[in-house]
């Protein structure tokens, strides 16, 4: 997974950062609509969709995470970003993701773990 | 059917069938299994991959109909294989059926069939696959694996599998073989750059020769100034770290404790829950701070609809409105005051701003592209402007917010529920033991009973009620509020209404209305804030910075004295008698009377604390709590009832209860009264004002330099000064500043610096007192007496002092009788036994200082006779008779006037001044105004010989009328007293009371006599006026003559001074013969020589 990436954005303090609602992953807005959310566009469909940007990334996040090395690091882990492609992270997201990715997922049985870190387990 | 069955059949479907194709089938086994290692475990894998598909059926092409089925089950977009479940399970279900039909290749369709049935089953298919994909693993062309996997991963669009999903977190807590967390300062506000910078340097040096080997870095934004790095070694994270601007190794790259670890990551804001009606803060801009509330919320949450109270400024800037780049400029100016809370009103608007600036759509307006509806502006924030937490709504911006623009109660009625929601918390923290409190909430609600102990939010009830009564309830705390009913009384304890009292009249839920005892108004508060209290309060005495009896400052004009304290205002008692009910804002400032003085109806000094009585009126006791500008005087006596026990009456309408010392108490320093030698508050005002210095601080129009602070090396005048506190009028910039008088030094005209708290004489300066013997540079030798030395001394070395002081004032431009006369006149000599030569020489003299001549005023150059009052000789004039002087020095000429009166008796000073054929009124001398005012105050030292003090001395003001030889000052005699004498104003000249009162006639009704003024009271005599009494200095009275045979008079010349006499016969012009009134005597008088007399 090393060699892909996403997209860095080029100024951390751009207000317009965004984060995947799902795997928490930063980036501007102009690169998710470029190249969608590299860890799950499949599911969140946001690429060359402002209005899917819209409603599956926020604004709202708090602390980022470079994760430099995701199969080794331990926050990676934690933050069950591990399997996912190297790149700016958000330690908390805020919000869920729209109704019809929950039912997606839920139809594939995957659990749903919002990222804003209100279930512990 | 299990897996070996699925293998099975499919084995038979190459073999038999299609044995041509079985290597081609490996292949395909093989291109799916890296994929289904992958993600083995997942449910999905059989329908995994587009692009796997894609190469199959190319291959395939000329495959029979049955496996190219099976593909078709395969090939759908990645969106709809995902979305569109249901739809697959139909179309494989067609398949099968078509396949049924066939009669062929089931081994195919089985793996979907089983699919359609249950995804366990199709889990199943999977591994039965991945079996026989790994025992033909070793047959496998490693190279063309390797091709595959190559090609899998270049292909876009990686499945989202939640993979991580299903561990519970605290599987993930990490062990002692992940590597560790390293704390590492940074430059607060640089955090995230620093972090993203770190990904960047990754990046970049990734294939170098020295890659970056940490693993992550991580910021906090709750953690400010600190970064975390994980990595194996601290000195990896130097390695990272190197190079970055903002990182601070040096401070430390601290090894976070395994166990701390997670919790970094778990740090959590308080999370606040914005929904709509909530109440929020706007953190930033033209609104922050004002309460606002949450309309409608983005379905990310991440845009607030708030509504609240508009600020419209209504008083714009000149042009801002019309043209924009204008406007631009203004606001880059300084930040104007941000205009108040206004409800948004259609027509204010468009007044200030025109029609076309607001326009309307259904019921909104739009303005500057903002919406305003009902007059409150309806806005978006983003979330992060706002404040959440911590709102706490007043009741006041609350009833504000609902009452709406038209002020009248809205529909809706208050919702207080939601303070009181946010006010909770805190009345946990109030309840104590005792206080009866109700449960409002929860299993036990409705109980209630008093609170028994208090354990942190655990409050023990004693309960009272029917089953319940004295049994112990522990409840939460925040579930219990304070419970009250109506005719209990309470006190507030916290908020705008603190100490509040009264009588509780209604109970709404937490809502509590009493009225209260001092206002009798009707207060609402939360019971929380209150408690019962037996007490009545009468609050406090303090409103904002100002107290009960303060002496207050409302406008230019006006003072008074607070003499009732409300709940936020003031009744205040003015220097006129009027009540006024003010609000502390509209006092400019509080005054300090403390070190003013005046002067009572003896002439004795009067100061604040001082128990005085008034003379007249209702004669009230009372005790001085203000005096103000040394006339009126603010009085305060429980006694009385109206106004609190405050009045307010005239300083000199009063007298001293208890009996003072001597005005000139022995070893008063004369010469600190002289406002010449005292200081350099010389801008005017009377002689007196200075003396009694009262509210007026001799400071004041000092030039200073300030020698401290950030204005230190400035020279200001001092323009005003309260307490300790001086306004400087700075010479540069027009800058007045409020500046500490210790921060100030004088500045005298040689530049040198005087401390301002030393006396200083303007004459020092000037070396006056220094050069004794260079009198050219002394205008008037008496200056130098202060030093110690008589002038007559003096005087004694200067040939003729008198020339040479002439020369230098003003008064040398005018004939001086006395330095042309006295120049001739042995008197003038040095060797003169004459000892009524001091006196005559010096009378003349200090008048000619003391009189209108500019000299006095501005220049100090001309040293005030008084500068001698501590010398010797002084004592001898004060001693003697100075009327004998008078008549060395012109008595020659009265010895032969016509009426014959002695002309040796003392009183003949005054009496020349009334005689005006006499060779001494000739006009030579006495009409030039400058010797005029000296010889009017010839009388002056009559005066002092007869009073025995030298303050009743004529004030500049006297000469600056025509006519001062007719001041009476015969008026101070005892024997002129009580007499009713008829006198009139003249002179004023409008310069007092405006020149109102000119030509008013009345009697003398009492004489004060006060330090540098003598004032008259006269009683009016003239209709409209009659009755009512005024005091007028003694400067602007002149006698009023009897004119006609009847008339009653007083003698003020001659043996028969102070006898009353009835005119009964004119002999000339001006001579009258009189009959005493006693014993009927007729004597020949001056009419010029006598005064009328009030007859009723």
């Amino acid at each position: 997974m090393a060699t892909v990436k996403a997209i860095i954005p080029q100024q951390a303090k751009s207000k317009y950062l965004r984060a995947c609602l799902l795997c928490s992953l930063i980036q501007m807005p102009m690169d998710f609509r470029k190249v969608g959310c590299p860890n799950c566009e499949e599911i969140m469909q946001m690429k060359g969709s402002p209005d899917r940007i819209a409603v599956c990334t926020t604004t709202y996040f708090d602390g980022i995470v470079a994760v430099i090395d995701p199969e080794s690091s331990w926050v990676a882990r934690w933050q069950r970003t591990s399997k996912y492609v190297r790149g700016m992270y958000a330690v908390r997201v805020k919000g869920r993701v729209p109704e019809d990715v929950e039912a997606e997922l839920e139809s594939r049985g995957i659990k749903y773990r919002p990222r804003d870190q209100t279930d512990q387990d | 059917m299990d897996i070996d069955d699925d293998y099975a059949m499919q084995e038979q479907e190459s073999d038999p069938v299609q044995p041509e194709n079985y290597e081609e089938e490996e292949v395909e086994q093989t291109r799916s299994e890296p994929k289904a290692g992958k993600v083995r475990g997942s449910i999905y894998d059989p329908l995994d991959d587009d692009d796997d598909e894609d190469e199959e059926e190319e291959e395939e092409e000329e495959d029979h109909r049955g496996r190219k089925r099976a593909k078709h089950r395969h090939r759908r977009n990645a969106v709809n294989r995902f979305l569109d479940v249901e739809a697959e399970v139909d179309t494989e279900e067609e398949d099968e059926e078509e396949e049924d039909d066939a009669g062929g290749d089931e081994f195919i369709a089985e793996p979907g069939f089983e699919g359609d049935e249950e995804d366990v089953n199709r889990r199943a298919a999977v591994n039965a696959r991945l079996d026989r994909r790994e025992r033909e693993l070793n047959d496998q062309d490693l190279a063309k694996i390797a091709q595959n996997l190559h090609e899998r991963y270049r292909s876009a669009g990686v499945r989202y599998t939640g993979d991580m999903n299903e561990v519970p977190q605290r599987l993930l807590m990490p062990s002692v073989h992940d590597a560790s967390l390293w704390q590492v300062r940074v430059k607060p506000g640089r955090e995230r750059d620093i972090v993203f910078s770190l990904m960047r340097k990754a990046t970049d040096l990734e294939y170098t020769t020295q890659p970056i080997s940490i693993l992550s870095a991580f910021e906090r934004d709750s953690l400010p100034g600190m970064i975390y790095v994980e990595a194996r070694s601290a000195q990896q994270v130097n390695q990272a770290c190197k190079g970055l601007v903002g990182v601070y190794p040096s401070r430390g790259v601290t090894l976070v404790p395994i166990e701390e670890m997670a919790s970094l990551l778990q740090i959590k804001k308080q999370d606040l829950t914005v929904t709509p009606g909530t109440w929020v803060r706007v953190k930033r801009g033209k609104y922050q701070g004002d309460l606002a509330q949450v309309m409608d919320i983005t379905e990310n949450g991440e845009d607030v609809g708030l509504k609240f109270i508009p600020r419209i400024d209504l008083n714009p800037r000149d042009d801002a409105s019309v043209d924009g780049r204008k406007r631009k400029k203004a606001t880059a100016g300084v930040p104007t005051m941000r205009p108040p809370q206004r409800f948004f009103n259609y027509e204010e608007v468009v007044k200030v701003y025109g029609r076309k600036q607001v326009s309307k759509r259904n019921q909104v307006y739009v303005f500057q592209n903002d919406t305003y509806k009902d007059g409150f502006i309806e806005k978006d924030f983003k979330l992060s402007a706002l404040q959440l937490d911590d709102v706490n709504p007043t009741l006041d911006e609350i009833t504000r917010f609902t009452r709406g623009q038209d002020g009248a109660e809205n529909e809706n009625p208050v919702d207080l529920s939601i303070i009181a929601e946010a006010s909770r918390k805190a009345a946990i923290s109030v309840l104590q033991p005792g206080d009866h409190v109700e449960v409002f909430e929860g299993e036990q609600a409705g109980v209630h009973g008093v609170v028994d102990s208090i354990n942190q939010d655990v409050v023990t009830v004693t309960a009272i009620g029917v089953d319940l009564e004295g049994q112990k309830v522990d409840v939460p705390a925040r579930s219990v509020r304070k419970r009250f009913k109506p005719g209990d009384h309470v006190k507030v304890m916290t908020g705008q209404n603190a100490d509040e009292t009264g009588l509780v009249v209604s109970v709404s839920d937490n809502v509590i209305t009493f009225l209260s005892d001092m206002s009798m108004q009707e207060v609402s508060v939360f019971s929380k804030d209150l408690r019962e209290a037996a007490e009545v309060g009468s609050g406090t005495n303090i409103v904002g910075n100002y107290e009960l009896h303060d002496l207050v400052q409302l406008d230019l004009q006006t003072v008074g004295v607070i003499f009732k304290t409300e709940r936020d205002s003031f009744r205040v008692l003015d220097q006129n008698g009027q009540v006024r009910l003010v609000q502390p804002h509209q006092i400019s400032m509080r005054r300090d009377s403390n070190r003013a003085i005046a002067t009572d109806s003896e002439g004795h000094e009067l100061r604040v604390n001082d128990n005085v009585r008034e003379i007249d009126g209702e004669t009230r006791k009372g005790r001085v709590l203000h005096i103000h500008q040394s006339f009126f005087a603010f009085l305060h006596n429980r006694d009385v009832p109206e106004n609190g026990g405050v009045f307010v009456t005239r300083a000199r309408s009063l007298a001293s209860l208890a009996p003072k010392g001597n005005l000139v108490k022995p070893g008063t320093d004369l010469g600190k009264m002289n406002p010449h030698v005292a200081g350099g508050a010389t801008t005017g005002g009377m002689v007196g004002s200075a003396m009694a210095r009262g509210p007026r601080d001799r400071d004041i129009g000092a030039l200073v330099t300030v020698v401290k602070g950030p204005q230190k090396g400035y020279v200001g005048i001092i323009k005003d000064t309260n307490g300790n506190l001086a306004r400087v009028e700075l010479h540069t910039g027009n800058k007045v500043i409020t500046i500490d008088k210790q921060k100030l030094c004088r500045r005298l005209p040689d530049g040198t610096l005087l401390p301002l708290n030393k006396p200083y004489n303007p004459n020092v300066g000037q070396g006056g007192f220094k050069t004794p013997g260079a009198p050219a540079r002394t205008p008037n030798p008496y200056a130098q007496a202060t030093g110690g030395r008589t002038p007559g001394f003096t005087g004694g070395r200067t040939p003729n002092p008198y020339v040479n002081g002439d020369g230098r004032t003003p008064a040398s431009k005018t004939p001086n009788p006395f330095g042309g006369d006295s120049g001739k006149t042995p008197a003038w000599n040095p060797s003169s036994r004459t000892p009524a030569w001091n006196a005559s020489s010096r009378t003349p003299n200090p008048y000619q200082d003391g009189g209108k001549t500019p000299a006095w005023n501005a220049s100090s150059r001309t040293p005030n006779p008084y500068a001698n009052n501590g010398s010797p000789s002084w004592g001898n004039d004060g001693g003697r008779t100075p009327g004998s002087g008078y008549g060395r020095g012109w008595g020659s000429p009265s010895d032969n006037n016509t009426w014959g009166n002695s002309p040796a008796r003392p009183a003949d000073a005054s009496y020349s001044s009334w005689s005006a054929p006499t060779p001494a009124a000739a006009p030579t001398p006495f009409s030039a105004p400058t010797p005029a005012a000296s010889y009017s105050s010839a009388a002056t030292p009559r005066t002092m010989g007869s009073a025995g003090f030298m303050h009743s001395a004529p004030t500049p003001g006297v000469s600056t009328a025509d006519e001062d030889d007719s001041t009476p000052t015969w008026l101070l005699d005892p024997v002129f007293q009580n007499k009713k004498v008829l006198v009139e104003i003249t002179s004023t000249l409008g310069t007092w009371h405006g020149g109102e009162l000119n030509g008013a006639k009345g009697f003398v009704t009492s004489v004060f006599r006060t330090p540098g003024d003598t004032l008259i009271a006269i009683e009016h005599i003239d209709p409209g006026r009659a009755g009512t009494t005024v005091d007028v200095p003694i400067n602007y009275l002149s006698p009023v003559r009897p004119e006609q045979v009847g008339d009653h008079a007083l003698v003020l010349e001659g043996t028969d001074r102070g006898i009353e006499v009835i005119l009964s016969q004119q002999v000339a012009s001006e001579i009258w013969q009189v009959s005493k009134s006693l014993d009927s005597d007729m004597i020949t008088c001056l009419e010029t020589a006598m005064v009328k007399l009030h007859v009723k």
